[in-house]
C-alpha cells in the first residue's frame, strides 16, 4: 500500500453542471412517478407518504450519482435502505398474514408462500427432465406468473447481467450494510479460492435438487430463512435446519462483513450470484481497465466488494466474471483507468456515455425493485410511529 | 421365449428408469467425475469401473432380494436402516475423495493453465469403485422396482439375469457423462468439485445419521 501513496493523482472527474444533471435525472424521476403514484396504488395516506419519500430518495440518488460522477457511493446508501427495510416491510407483513414466519411444508407445496428468486437454479433440471417444477413459491400458481417472471428476469440479466446482485438483490443490502459499518477491514488477506464457493454450492445444490426433487439449497442452506420465510420446525431436525439457517445468516451475513468489508455471503456462498455470472458473458455492458492508465496499484482489487479483481485479470484488462457492476472499483481508481464499457467498442471509448447508459437500466430497475421493498418497510415503520 | 420376456422387460424398465438413475447418481458422479484429469479415454475408465462397481451393487442386490423372496430387504426399516448406512458411507467415501484430489493440481496448475497429471494417473480407479458400488447399492425408485420383480422370478439365475439387463438399460444413459472429459481442468474446476464433493458428503452425512437415528431426514 506504501507505493499506492506515492501514485500521482489524476485530477477527479468535474462536478456536472447543477440543470445538466437535473436533466439526466429526469427520466429517472418520471419513472419513479409512474411506478409510485400509478392510479388506484395508494388507498391511506401512510403509503403515499411513503411511495414520495421512496420516489424522492431514489430521484435524489440518481442526480447526485449525475453531479458527482460517482456510482458506488450512492448506490450504497440505496443499497444499505435496502437491507434494512426489507426484512422489516416482509417479516410484518408475514405476521400480519399468517401470524408466523414459519411456513408448514404443505404450505410451501402448494406454493402458498411469497416469491424467491434464490432457488430458479434449482429447478431448471428437474423441470427439464420430468416437467415438475420443485419450487417452494407462489410461481407455481399460474403458468402466466412463471412466463412473466422468466421474461422479466432474461430482460434483466440479457441488459445487466450479473448487475442484478448490485442493484436489486434485497438479501444482498443486508451485508452490504454489514460491510459498510467498519472503517478498516480487520481480516486483509482472503484466500482467492473461496471465489469459487458459489459455484460448488450451485453444483452441489442442482445436483441434490434434482436427486432428491426438493430445493435443496432452501430446505438446508439458505442463510436468508433466518430473516425471511422458513420451514416450521416440528421435530429435531427440523430444529437442526433452522440452526444452520442462523448460523449461516450469523457468519456469512453478519460477523464475515464485518470483518472482511466484504460482501461474503455474495463472494463465497451464494448460488444465485453463481448463476447470474454466467450471463456476464452475454451482457453488453462491462467494466474494464485501460492498460494505458493503469498503474498496478490494485487499489481497484481492494475495493471490490465481490473478490471480482485478481492480479492477473487486471493485467488482463478485465474483470473476473463475478463482477456485479457496482461501480465500486471505478469510483476508487485514482487514474481513471478502470472504466464502463459497451462490448463490441474500443476500451475507454466514452466511458461516461456507457455509465449513463447502464444506469438508466440498473437504476430503473432498482426503482422498480428495490424501491418498492424500501417503500414497504417505510410504510411498515410509519404504521408503528403514527 | 421366457428368457426373452424377462430380457425386454428388465431392458425396458432399465432404459427408461435411465434419467433417475443419472439423477440419483449425479451428486455422486459429476464432482468426482470433474475433480479427475480431462480426456475421453480417463473418463471412459473411470466410468467403466464406476460402472462395473455399480453392476456389483446391482447383482448383491439381486441375490439378496431373491433369497429373501418375501422382500424382507425392501421393509421399511430395513430399508431406512441400510440407506441411512450407504448414506454414511457414501459421504465417508466422498469426503476422502475431495480430500485426495488436492494434489491433482500439484505442481503447478495456475488459473488458466491445463492440468498435468503423471504419478497420480490411478488415483480416482478405487474412488470410482467404492462410489460405484455405493450407488449401486442406493435404494432409488426404479431399482426398488427391479428388485421386486426380480424376487418374483424363479431361480437365482434369472433375478441376476435380471439386474444384469436392468444395469444395461440404466447405463445406456450414462455414456454421455464420458463427454465431460472435454472439459478443461484447472484450479478452478479441480476447487469446485472438490468443495461441491464435500457439501455433498455432508449432506448425505446428516440424511444417514438421520436415518439410523430413526429420524425423519426433514424437519416436517
Amino acid at each position: 500500500m506504501a507505493t499506492n501513496a506515492r501514485l500521482p493523482r489524476l485530477a477527479p472527474a468535474p462536478l456536472r453542471g447543477i440543470v445538466r444533471s437535473l436533466l439526466l435525472t429526469l427520466p429517472i424521476a418520471v419513472w419513479s412517478l409512474l411506478m409510485f403514484f400509478h392510479p388506484g396504488s395508494h388507498t391511506d395516506p401512510k403509503s403515499r407518504i411513503a411511495a414520495a419519500m421512496t420516489a424522492l430518495f431514489m430521484t435524489a440518488l440518481f442526480f447526485m450519482m449525475m453531479r458527482t460522477g460517482k456510482t458506488y457511493r450512492w448506490r450504497r446508501w440505496f443499497f444499505v435502505t435496502l437491507g434494512i427495510l426489507f426484512p422489516v416491510g416482509f417479516i410484518y407483513n408475514m405476521v400480519i398474514a399468517r401470524g408466523t414466519i414459519g411456513i408448514p411444508i404443505e404450505e410451501m407445496i402448494a406454493g402458498r408462500t411469497p416469491f424467491c428468486f434464490l432457488p430458479i437454479p434449482l429447478l431448471i433440471l428437474p423441470a427439464a427432465l420430468t416437467k415438475t417444477l420443485v419450487f417452494p413459491g407462489s410461481i407455481m400458481t399460474s403458468s402466466h406468473g412463471i412466463a412473466a417472471m422468466v421474461g422479466l428476469w432474461l430482460a434483466i440479466t440479457l441488459v445487466l447481467g450479473k448487475g442484478w446482485c448490485a442493484y436489486a438483490c434485497f438479501f444482498g443490502g443486508i451485508e452490504e450494510s454489514m460491510a459498510a459499518v467498519p472503517q478498516r477491514a480487520k481480516i486483509r488477506k482472503i484466500d482467492p479460492r473461496w471465489r469459487y464457493g458459489p459455484w460448488a454450492v450451485l453444483l452441489a445444490m442442482v445436483l441434490l435438487s434434482l436427486a432428491l426433487f426438493e430445493p435443496a439449497y432452501c430446505m438446508w442452506l439458505c442463510p436468508f430463512k433466518a430473516v425471511s420465510e422458513y420451514v416450521a420446525a416440528r421435530n429435531a431436525v427440523g430444529l437442526v435446519q433452522n440452526g444452520i439457517f442462523i448460523l449461516l445468516f450469523a457468519g456469512l451475513v453478519i460477523v464475515l462483513p464485518l470483518l472482511t468489508k466484504k460482501r461474503t455471503q455474495c463472494s463465497f456462498f451464494c448460488l444465485f450470484g453463481a448463476f447470474q455470472s454466467i450471463f456476464n458473458k452475454i451482457s453488453i455492458f462491462e467494466v474494464k481497465i485501460d492498460q494505458t492508465h493503469c498503474k498496478p496499484c490494485n487499489i481497484c482489487q481492494t475495493a471490490c466488494p465481490t473478490l471480482s479483481l485478481s492480479k492477473e485479470s487486471i493485467a488482463h484488462g478485465e474483470t473476473l466474471l463475478t463482477c456485479m457492476k457496482c461501480g465500486a472499483c471505478v469510483d476508487a481508481c485514482p487514474r481513471q483507468a478502470v472504466v464502463w464499457h459497451i462490448k463490441g467498442t474500443q476500451i475507454a471509448w466514452k466511458p461516461e456515455r456507457a455509465r449513463l447508459m447502464f444506469l438508466y437500466a440498473a437504476w430503473a430497475l432498482a426503482v422498480m425493485f428495490g424501491g418498492s421493498i424500501i417503500a414497504q418497510g417505510l410504510v411498515t415503520i410509519l404504521h408503528f410511529v403514527a | 421365449m421366457a428368457a426373452f420376456v424377462v430380457f425386454g422387460e428388465a431392458l425396458t424398465l432399465g432404459l427408461v428408469s435411465g434419467p433417475a438413475c443419472i439423477a440419483a447418481c449425479g451428486p455422486v458422479l459429476v464432482p468426482s467425475l470433474l475433480a479427475e484429469r480431462a480426456g475421453v479415454r480417463p473418463h471412459a475408465r473411470y466410468l467403466s469401473a464406476f460402472l462395473g462397481a455399480r453392476l456389483l451393487g446391482y447383482l448383491l442386490f439381486a441375490v439378496v432380494a431373491w433369497e429373501l423372496g418375501a422382500l424382507a430387504s425392501l421393509l421399511p426399516a430395513p430399508r431406512v436402516l441400510l440407506m441411512g448406512a450407504v448414506n454414511v458411507i457414501l459421504a465417508g467415501v466422498l469426503l476422502w475423495y475431495a480430500y485426495s484430489a488436492k494434489h491433482i493440481c500439484d505442481p503447478s496448475c495456475s488459473e488458466s493453465k491445463l492440468v498435468k497429471i503423471g504419478a497420480t494417473k490411478n488415483r480416482g480407479m478405487a474412488g470410482a469403485v467404492a462410489l460405484g458400488l455405493l450407488t449401486g447399492l442406493s435404494l432409488c425408485p426404479p431399482f426398488v422396482a427391479a428388485g421386486v420383480r426380480a424376487a418374483e422370478l424363479g431361480s437365482l439365475a434369472s433375478a441376476l439375469f435380471f439386474f444384469g439387463t436392468f444395469f444395461v438399460g440404466t447405463s445406456v444413459w450414462f455414456i454421455p457423462f464420458i463427454g465431460m472429459g472435454c472439459i478443461a481442468r484447472n484450479q478452478a474446476v479441480i476447487t469446485v468439485a472438490r468443495m461441491a464433493m464435500a457439501l455433498i458428503a455432508l449432506y448425505y452425512l446428516s440424511l444417514g445419521i438421520a436415518m439410523l437415528l430413526g429420524r425423519k431426514g426433514y424437519g416436517y
